[in-house]
């Protein structure tokens, strides 16, 4: 156990050096929600002056805040699990099952790569969320709880993403194919999870599509923590959780079970 | 593991293939391999693009495990004890270019729980007596092949394995970066270790090897120590490049005074002669104008190679299975 452990901070460490050394990665994590933030926040604050309630005060800026913490845990750590496939293309990945460790103590300290990585750009993005003039965050949970539950949200779901990137690289044998049908799955994801508009104010087929979007729970529960001036919101904290605790376990679990020795 | 009584007066034996079998999907694999290695020994698995080589490595290496038959490895079934004491290196290099060396070397240290001072000294060991002392801090990016190469020795041989697999650790690497290679190794196999080594070169089988197993169409078709393998061959190797040979010419060299084996492909007929400056006038005078070319050599494995398999092997073949 100890020696699984030690084995997978080692390969973290690794995961960990090489994003360092990625300056293009590191800054465009942050540059993408940032000019978001700023762009289409004061655009469509000022341009279209929104009047939904979820919308408090009409500024758009604030509301989308919790979605670019959503976005950046998704795309970032998507991104690094692509690091399973660089990995496998140079042979590496083979070195690493070859050790006396099993394939899942191997994958899990790669995907805890992902998942940490990921993590840390969001909580970059909500720093910056902070710190950003115009942006009106609010704390309902007090500053403590919401940064907690901010930070167990985007832990959970870089774990069910990790466990869902396992799954997909396990299957598709090419880097572009793995990015092709990340896209088609996030984009999708990422439009109807209440990023982007109140989802209880849209058509109820859309609606309905979004209550099975299990990425609509997290940016629900960011909105709870980090946004939502009271507990009158979309789904509830507890029903969140669960969902997305349970979805995260699941599939983490069945992504680790999955793995094989030979790649 | 049970061994014959004629087993216990040898080295302890490594790894035991008994019949196995495996086939990837499409039908090509091995079948009824069978396969001992013994501590302190270089065994050399010798064979063409596709013969079998790779994939009978890889169930030595537990990667895949054997559809038929058996595998022991020092005595037990593959498993978690039986890969930490086996260092791995694989048909392409397999570094990571983000990385520095001495980083690389560490990381699979610390999977071979290798810790702290001795993790430390082993790094800065191999990576001296592997000549990529001067290079540990660079990133793997900068690396030719040839020390690519290096590195991948050096991360297999790390944690001071006992059972050494390499897939063709020196294909198309300068003479140097060879030499460096077999002198580890050879350091490491004279500790005990013992080597299985995947190869198309049959110069380096029969410079290296302390037994050669002859791999073709996913069998073992021979298996023995070079000097054994080559003792019935004659002394010269004459190649000859032929217009149009055909079994009639086979069969008729074959009947000769002073000529061995006849072997034939495309557009070659190889021979092995007792003496090459009685044979040579022979052949020209009879078969002058079908001669275009000729090459003599001593007979070496390779010319026991296409006597046991009865076609050439390419040297410059690589093997994907």
């Amino acid at each position: 156990m100890i020696d699984a452990a030690y084995a997978s901070f080692a390969l973290l460490s690794r995961d960990l050096r090489a994003v360092a050394r990625s300056r293009s990665q590191l800054y465009s994590s942050l540059l993408f929600p940032l000019m978001l933030l700023t762009l289409l926040g004061t655009g469509v604050s000022s341009g279209l002056s929104p009047t939904s309630p979820r919308i408090i005060d009409g500024d758009y800026t604030s509301y989308l805040a919790p979605g670019m913490i959503a976005m950046t845990a998704l795309f970032s750590s998507t991104f690094s699990s692509a690091g399973f496939y660089r990995d496998r293309e140079s042979g590496l990945l083979r070195a690493l099952l070859a050790s006396p460790h099993s394939a899942q103590t191997i994958l899990f300290g790669k995907a805890l790569g992902a998942i940490l990585i990921g993590a840390l750009q969001a909580l970059a993005v909500l720093v910056l969320a902070v710190v950003i003039p115009g942006i009106d965050l609010a704390w309902q949970f007090g500053w403590l709880g919401g940064v907690a539950t901010v930070l167990l949200t985007i832990l959970a779901l870089n774990f069910m993403l990790a466990g869902l990137s396992l799954l997909l690289a396990l299957k598709i044998k090419t880097m572009q194919g793995f990015h092709l049908i990340m896209n088609l799955v996030l984009f999708p994801l990422f439009f109807l999870s209440g990023a982007f508009f109140p989802l209880d104010e849209v058509p109820t087929w859309l609606e309905l599509i979004g209550y099975a979007n299990p990425l609509t729970y997290a940016v629900d529960l960011l909105h709870y923590a980090s946004y939502a001036d009271s507990p009158d919101g979309l789904i509830g904290p507890l029903i969140d959780g669960l969902v997305l605790g349970g979805l995260a376990l699941l599939l983490f679990a069945v992504g680790l079970r999955r793995a094989p020795r030979a790649v | 593991m049970p061994q014959s009584d004629s087993d216990t007066a040898k080295p302890a034996l490594v790894a035991q293939l008994s019949g196995a079998a495996f086939s990837w999907p499409g039908g090509r694999g091995v079948s009824g391999i069978d396969l001992r290695v013994r501590r302190g020994e270089v065994v050399t698995l010798l064979g063409p693009n596709g013969a079998g080589k790779s994939t009978i490595l890889k169930m030595l290496s537990g990667e895949i495990a054997p559809q038929d038959g058996s595998l022991s490895i020092f005595g037990e079934a593959h498993g978690s004890e039986v890969r930490r004491r086996i260092g791995l290196v694989l048909q392409e290099p397999s570094t990571d270019d983000l990385m520095g060396l001495r980083e690389t070397l560490e990381l699979h240290g610390r999977l071979f729980g290798l810790r702290g001072s001795r993790l430390n000294r082993r790094c800065a060991e191999l990576l001296l007596s592997l000549g990529l002392g001067d290079r540990a801090a660079d990133r793997c990016e900068t690396l030719s092949g040839g020390l690519r190469r290096r590195l991948d020795i050096a991360r297999a041989l790390l944690h001071e394995p006992d059972l050494l697999l390499l897939d063709e650790p020196t294909l198309a690497l300068d003479p140097d970066s060879s030499a460096a290679i077999w002198a580890t190794l050879r350091d490491r196999v004279a500790d005990g270790a013992a080597v299985v080594v995947c190869s198309n070169d049959t110069s380096e089988a029969e410079a290296n090897a302390d037994r050669v197993v002859i791999v073709s169409d996913g069998r073992v078709v021979a298996e023995d120590t070079p000097s054994n393998l080559t003792s019935d061959l004659l002394h010269d190797a004459l190649e000859l490049d032929w217009l149009d040979p055909s079994p009639d010419d086979v069969a008729a060299l074959e009947c000769w005074d002073g000529v061995g084996a006849v072997m034939r492909s495309d557009q070659q007929l190889l021979l092995t002669v007792d003496n090459s400056a009685q044979i040579i006038p022979q052949l020209f005078q009879q078969y002058g104008s079908r001669i275009v070319g000729l090459r003599i050599r001593e007979s070496s494995l390779r010319d026991a190679w296409f006597q046991i398999v009865g076609r050439p092997l390419a040297n410059d073949e690589r093997d994907p299975s």
